[in-house]
């Protein structure tokens, strides 16, 4: 069984944006609830700032607190090392959101986090969050694909709708691959620089593993023990992107 | 059974203002859940998560695991001087844990998924499961053990069984509710070996307190007192209760120095928390509550000092552990803002009146002021 995972190479990154957009549209995310984010940071003062900025989607743990503090088991781990959600279990408690150390996680039912709220145009009738004119061909409340009902809480899935149709023993999701480039994560198959890449962990011959190998990739806040499955190449060649430190300097 | 002097306190003016408390409460909160769902409510997924209606939960649920600690002093350590406070008290522990479980229903996105959701996929790794499933078990044994000394069974061995498993079952799910914080070592305001004891101790403080407030309105004031109420109240309670409100505040003070002393990320927060009047107001309650405790003088309003200042410390506590943004960025700002909603308020006012109701009614038809006989 595969283990997949994500390498993002930090040097190739320009901070676009184009795959929390893919990622909205394929996911049908609200505006402001990108399971794909990049941050943006700020850093010193004229005449040296430093614009930074940093790709984050869920980090895919391979110890995932979310998935520990789950009263319900609604968060958890597939064979092939993916975390997703059962909306049908879930009983909006929250837990996991407070134990993700990545920030990644979005309960359905509050304030819009981006005005105007889209939620009252297109309305759910309080079943769904919301009922966008277009969507996506999925909805798998089992796995947490499609539109997120309310009272629950939903996260990247590595679009699991797609890299869980991949051909069995598929070492890499190449998106220059015509034969593979349908079971690509919307976000990885946008990527205009190539920055992302995406494949199987657990094969030592992945091309993931390749670079994380030649290029040190490095894990988002290790220090906590989840494991991420998302890798970051830091070269030296970084334009702006970067791992964010922790505790700025105080205001 | 002896029944002592009947209530002569303000019962009646407590359950009119708890009622009054319960159909406001519960008129905005619904009329604002229905027509926003938790939109009516400040919290959000890039801000606090869990706001100041998880407060009061953790408030009351602890409110009961102390109740339940003041009531086994007689009950289950054979103090026989603290026998009048212990039917009050384990009345006023089920009505707490009532109150708490009121405004954490309220929070849920599913509740009643959760009926069928736990028992079906519980899984063990989750501390909320532990803590869920100790005070469930707490509530059906703290009603058995109502219901045996109600009928005049103090003693009999199945009566002090169930009493001390319901204490030990009270302790367990209040240390769980330390766990579930504890245990986040994502967020450093909150992980901690020892957070566990720090909810037990805090908890018995709010315990104390509540035990004091309920019996001075019980008896208005300390002439109108049956002996034996007086004696206690006068005399052994104020003392344990000024020596455990001693160690707290040392400990409630060492957190906050470990908290402003230490520069790991996510413990900015005390800076923000100490520079706020709520907490020095906190402080002053303590320490007030502290030396009338000591001098035995009002012990009704150190009652009241030490429940107001213990909400503030959970909701320091609680919203505290969730204010430094896990990652900044140019438009996160340094702490999140946050403030609760009207309805949120509500949900507090709904508690309380929980309480005070529950109270009242309970001295008006369940002779909450019942002790053994003899001793
Ligand atoms: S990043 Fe957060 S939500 Fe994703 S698996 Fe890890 S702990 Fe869970
Ligand atoms: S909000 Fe849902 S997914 Fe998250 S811990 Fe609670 S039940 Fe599990």
């Amino acid at each position: 069984m595969a283990k997949w995972g994500m390498v993002i190479d930090l040097e190739k990154c320009t901070g676009c944006q184009a795959c929390s957009t893919a990622c909205q549209m394929e996911n049908n995310r609200l505006p402001g609830e990108n399971y794909q984010d990049v941050l943006y940071y700020t850093e010193g003062k004229q005449p040296t700032p430093q614009l930074k900025w940093f790709p984050r989607p869920c980090m895919q743990c391979e110890e995932p607190s979310c998935m520990h503090v789950c009263p319900t088991r609604a968060t958890y781990k597939t064979e092939d090392g993916v975390v997703l959600i059962d909306w049908n279990k879930c009983i909006g408690c929250k837990y996991c959101m407070i134990a993700c150390p990545y920030g990644v996680r979005f309960y359905t039912d509050e304030k819009p986090l981006v005005e105007p709220n889209v939620k009252a145009v297109f309305n759910g009738d309080r079943k769904l969050s919301w009922n966008p004119p277009y969507k996506g061909p999925q909805q798998d409340a089992a796995k947490g694909i499609g539109i997120q009902p309310d009272g629950v809480v939903s996260k990247c899935t590595f679009c699991y709708h797609k890299i869980s149709k991949a051909p069995k023993g598929t070492p890499d999701l190449d998106p220059a691959n015509p034969e593979l480039v349908e079971y690509v994560p919307a976000c990885v198959r946008t990527c205009a620089p190539g920055a992302r890449y995406f494949g199987d962990l657990d094969n030592p011959n992945s091309q993931v593993n390749r670079l994380i190998s030649d290029k040190q990739g490095t894990r988002l806040l290790d220090h906590t023990g989840n494991k991420p499955q998302v890798y970051y190449l830091t070269g030296a060649g970084a334009a702006g992107s970067a791992v964010p430190g922790t505790r700025a300097a105080k205001a | 059974m002896t029944i002592q002097a009947q209530a002569n306190g303000p019962v009646t003016p407590v359950m009119m203002a708890g009622l009054a408390g319960l159909v406001v409460s519960l008129a905005i909160a619904f009329s604002n859940l229905m027509a926003d769902g938790h939109a009516a409510f400040n919290t959000g997924s890039d801000g606090v998560i869990w706001g100041l209606p998880v407060v009061n939960y953790v408030f009351f649920a602890l409110a009961s695991t102390g109740l339940t600690l003041v009531a086994s002093v007689a009950m289950t350590f054979g103090s026989q001087a603290w026998y009048p406070l212990a039917k009050r008290c384990v009345w006023l522990s089920l009505v707490t844990l009532v109150a708490g479980f009121a405004s954490l229903a309220l929070e849920l996105g599913h509740p009643f998924r959760m009926l069928w959701a736990i028992p079906l996929n519980f899984q063990p790794t989750s501390p909320l499961n532990w803590m869920g499933l100790f005070y469930a078990v707490f509530l059906v044994l703290g009603i058995l053990k109502f219901v045996r000394i109600h009928v005049g069974d103090w003693n009999s061995p199945a009566s002090k069984q169930i009493g001390l498993a319901a204490l030990v079952t009270e302790l367990l799910a209040g240390g769980m509710l330390g766990m579930a914080f504890g245990a986040m070592a994502m967020r450093p305001m909150w992980y901690g070996t020892l957070v566990p004891l720090y909810f037990v101790l805090t908890a018995a403080c709010t315990g104390g307190a509540f035990a004091l407030l309920v019996t001075y309105l019980a008896y208005g004031k300390d002439a109108a007192m049956p002996d034996k109420v007086r004696s206690l109240i006068r005399g052994p309670l104020p003392m344990a209760f000024a020596a455990l409100l001693g160690l707290t505040i040392l400990v409630i003070g060492y957190r906050t120095l470990i908290g402003l002393w230490s520069n790991a990320d996510g413990l900015q927060v005390w800076d923000h928390i100490v520079a706020s009047p709520w907490f020095w107001l906190e402080a002053a309650l303590l320490v007030g509550a502290f030396y009338l405790l000591l001098e035995k003088k009002a012990l009704a309003a150190a009652a009241l000092m030490v429940i107001a200042a213990f909400f503030i410390d959970r909701y320091f506590f609680v919203v505290g552990g969730q204010l430094a943004p896990l990652f900044k960025g140019a438009w996160v700002p340094e702490l999140i803002p946050y403030s609760p909603s009207m309805t949120e308020w509500m949900l507090t006012l709904l508690a309380f009146s929980i309480v005070f109701f529950g109270w009242a009614l309970g001295e008006k038809m369940l002779k909450l002021e019942a002790a053994p006989q003899g001793d």
